[in-house]
């Protein structure tokens, strides 16, 4: 859930790149700070491996600027995608605002992506929340392999039901990286809005 | 909503810092704040003879994620938590002590700070905060009507995120 800050007069947001090992999570994250003018960004923080596999978490804050006399910031986070590392992905997951679904098109990838995302399900539910109630978006990642599978098939196994918006892209040239950021960003501030309505 | 929420402002904002300002001329620690589970800042004080902190978002982030990793490994060992977690480098050193279930405070001190000081005075602080943050702790919904968070917001909210983002 969003932080308030009345003090500072902040709003704060908690954005989640998920999916499995190797879908692009953290590239997606590192294009997005290569494009995020200075003055609008914080540092990256990347807790990786030796050979750059995410340990714990990537961290970038991104200021969105003044709204209504709020500044308004979204911190946005990548899990560790590999199967291996499930307690620290929970961990991140805590307070989470909206999720960003990264699947891989490779073909020997494709139950990977099925189980990342009962894994994402699984982990909320210990949060007691659920996909119902959590903002999430898909992006098709890895358009451009020579075999990518076709994305009806890959959307067939993760969101059966065609719920999500889905984003097809190519991350590390950047392609198909900032839409999905912007629908799920725009997503949770509708969901911030409304649950005030409600309340 | 789940998640518990702080909204620390007005009265509560101010005596808050005032822990966090006294905690840094009881200790000579040169930096305190106040930070949420989630990794975000909700108040914190510089000691006028320190220099300029590092950036504060990546360490409330950082120190978050520590401690909820420590937490997961006391669970592992059956403890239902450890308490303190101290970081001693050759200059600095960071005490993190929880508040309760909402919130950490950290102290950032250097070799002017003995750690035993830091310790003692910490918990205290601890204490009060822990008083002060249950109190803040509201019923989610509630102070953001308060605040007009209203579709103009979101509208407003909206543009920016395409001048950041780019167009549709």
């Amino acid at each position: 859930m969003s932080t308030i800050n009345f003090a500072t007069r902040e709003i704060n947001f908690k954005i989640v790149y998920y999916g499995p090992g190797l879908s692009g999570k953290t590239t997606n994250l590192k294009y997005v700070y290569s494009k995020i003018p200075e003055d609008r960004k914080g540092e990256m923080v990347s807790l990786a491996t030796e050979d750059e596999r995410t340990l714990f978490f990537d961290f970038l804050p991104v200021d969105l600027g003044e709204v209504k006399g709020f500044k308004t910031r979204f911190h946005l986070y990548t899990v560790p995608g590999q199967v291996f590392y499930n307690a620290s992905r929970k961990l991140i997951l805590r307070g989470v605002d909206g999720i960003v679904f990264v699947a891989d098109s490779a073909p020997n990838r494709l139950r990977a992506n099925a189980e990342s995302m009962r894994n994402l399900r699984e982990n909320l539910a210990e949060y007691e929340l659920s996909l119902e109630e959590i903002p999430l978006v898909l992006q098709i990642n890895k358009r451009d392999l020579p075999n990518a599978l076709p994305t009806e098939m890959i959307r067939a196994v993760i969101d059966p039901e065609e719920k999500y918006p889905l984003y097809e892209a190519v991350a590390i040239q950047g392609v198909g990286v900032f839409e999905p950021l912007r629908e799920v960003s725009r997503l949770v501030l509708g969901r911030l809005v409304s649950s005030s309505k409600t309340s | 909503m789940i998640e518990p929420s702080i909204a620390l402002f007005g009265e509560s904002f101010e005596e808050a810092s005032r822990v966090l300002e006294e905690l840094l001329e009881e200790t000579g620690a040169q930096y305190s704040l106040l930070v949420d589970r989630k990794g975000f800042v909700l108040a914190h004080r510089e000691a006028l003879w320190a220099p300029r902190p590092p950036a504060l978002d990546s360490l409330a982030t950082l120190v978050a994620g520590n401690a909820a990793a420590t937490k997961a490994l006391a669970e592992l060992l059956g403890e239902k938590r450890f308490s303190e977690i101290v970081h001693q480098g050759e200059q600095q050193g960071i005490y993190v002590e929880e508040v309760n279930d909402l919130a950490l405070l950290v102290i950032i001190f250097d070799q002017n700070a003995p750690v035993g000081r830091v310790k003692l005075y910490g918990k205290r602080a601890a204490g009060r905060l822990d008083h002060i943050t249950q109190r803040a702790k509201v019923e989610s919904g509630t102070a953001r009507n308060q605040l007009g968070l209203d579709t103009e917001y979101r509208e407003s909210a909206s543009a920016l995120l395409d001048d950041l983002f780019g167009e549709p």
